[in-house]
């Protein structure tokens, strides 16, 4: 189960409202590389998972990716908290506000809302590690770009925190990803399904 | 920043220090040194984290001292003092 802390993993506090740059920032929130299908991604492929360190991984880093989400809702908030009519009409926020007001919804950057159809779980170890490094990749260059539109600082600082989990998600995957084929007979890792074909490791060939 | 917003930042720091070593931990479970790193960081946030509990109400959902039901009092994460 879960349980709650009433806190950021890392403050957020915006002092200046920017309805642009929440409708761009809110793509972390329900787009094609945000938080809301990281943790879905995470916490969905861990069951099928064959090592311990594979499980204790996504069981984390899908969990933190859940905090990661709550900041990204809290930027969100922030910069559109106490709008005028008049500063959302002249900061082409009307497009949003007409379905949602200022409600946080997980949606891309061009509306679409939230889908699982960007994200997979492959039932494969190997696979769905490949598919964990290009998501933390394709979120940091996602944090990247939006950081070419940020010039407050309180936005900038909580994003580029963001980003550097991206980074440090990605080591993480790739030493699982190391530790999976160290255990895989390495004259072809790809012969098996280290998830299905449950008599592929080292372990299991060395008793035959 | 309030002085609310301080110790929380405080207990932050501790806290993220503790969790980032224990992601660490994962893929490497053996690292004596890193366990007694991350033990230290944990250590460290404890006595904030008391504290700010007494000052400001729980972190996780239960009673303090208080004889209210104090989980429900603002700000949440999301807000500061001026939202509630």
């Amino acid at each position: 189960m879960f349980v709650y802390e009433k806190k950021l993993q890392y403050p957020v506090n915006i002092k200046q409202t920017n309805p642009k740059l929440a409708k761009i920032i809110i793509t972390q929130y329900g787009g094609p590389d945000g938080e809301l299908g990281a943790s879905l991604r995470y916490l969905s492929q861990r069951f099928t998972m064959p090592l311990p360190e594979l499980k204790g991984t996504l069981t984390d880093i899908g969990t933190e990716e859940l905090g990661h989400l709550e900041m990204i809702g809290a930027i969100v908030y922030q910069l559109t908290r106490g709008l005028t009519e008049e500063e959302i009409k002249k900061a082409g926020f009307d497009d949003y506000f007409v379905d949602h007001t200022t409600g946080i919804y997980p949606q891309s950057a061009a509306g679409v809302p939230f889908t699982a159809a960007s994200m997979q779980v492959k039932g494969d170890a190997i696979t769905d590690l490949h598919e964990d490094m290009a998501a933390e990749q394709k979120a940091r260059t996602t944090y990247d770009n939006i950081l070419r539109f940020c010039d407050d600082y309180d936005v900038k600082d909580a994003i580029r925190f963001l980003r550097e989990r991206e980074v440090v998600h990605y080591q993480r995957f790739g030493e699982n990803l190391r530790l999976l084929t160290d255990k895989l007979d390495e004259k072809n890792f790809y012969a098996f399904n280290p998830e299905f074909d449950k008599n592929c490791f080292k372990s299991c060939m060395k008793k035959k | 920043m309030t002085e609310r917003e301080i110790l929380l930042k405080k207990i932050s720091t501790y806290q993220f220090a503790a969790f980032d070593l224990q992601l660490f931990l994962d893929t490497h479970p053996h690292d004596q040194k890193t366990v007694a790193k991350m033990k230290e960081y944990r250590n460290m946030a404890q006595p904030l984290i008391a504290e700010y509990e007494e000052k400001y109400g729980p972190l996780t959902k239960r009673m303090t001292s208080s004889n209210h039901w104090n989980w429900i009092k603002g700000p949440w994460p999301w807000e500061n003092e001026e939202d509630c």
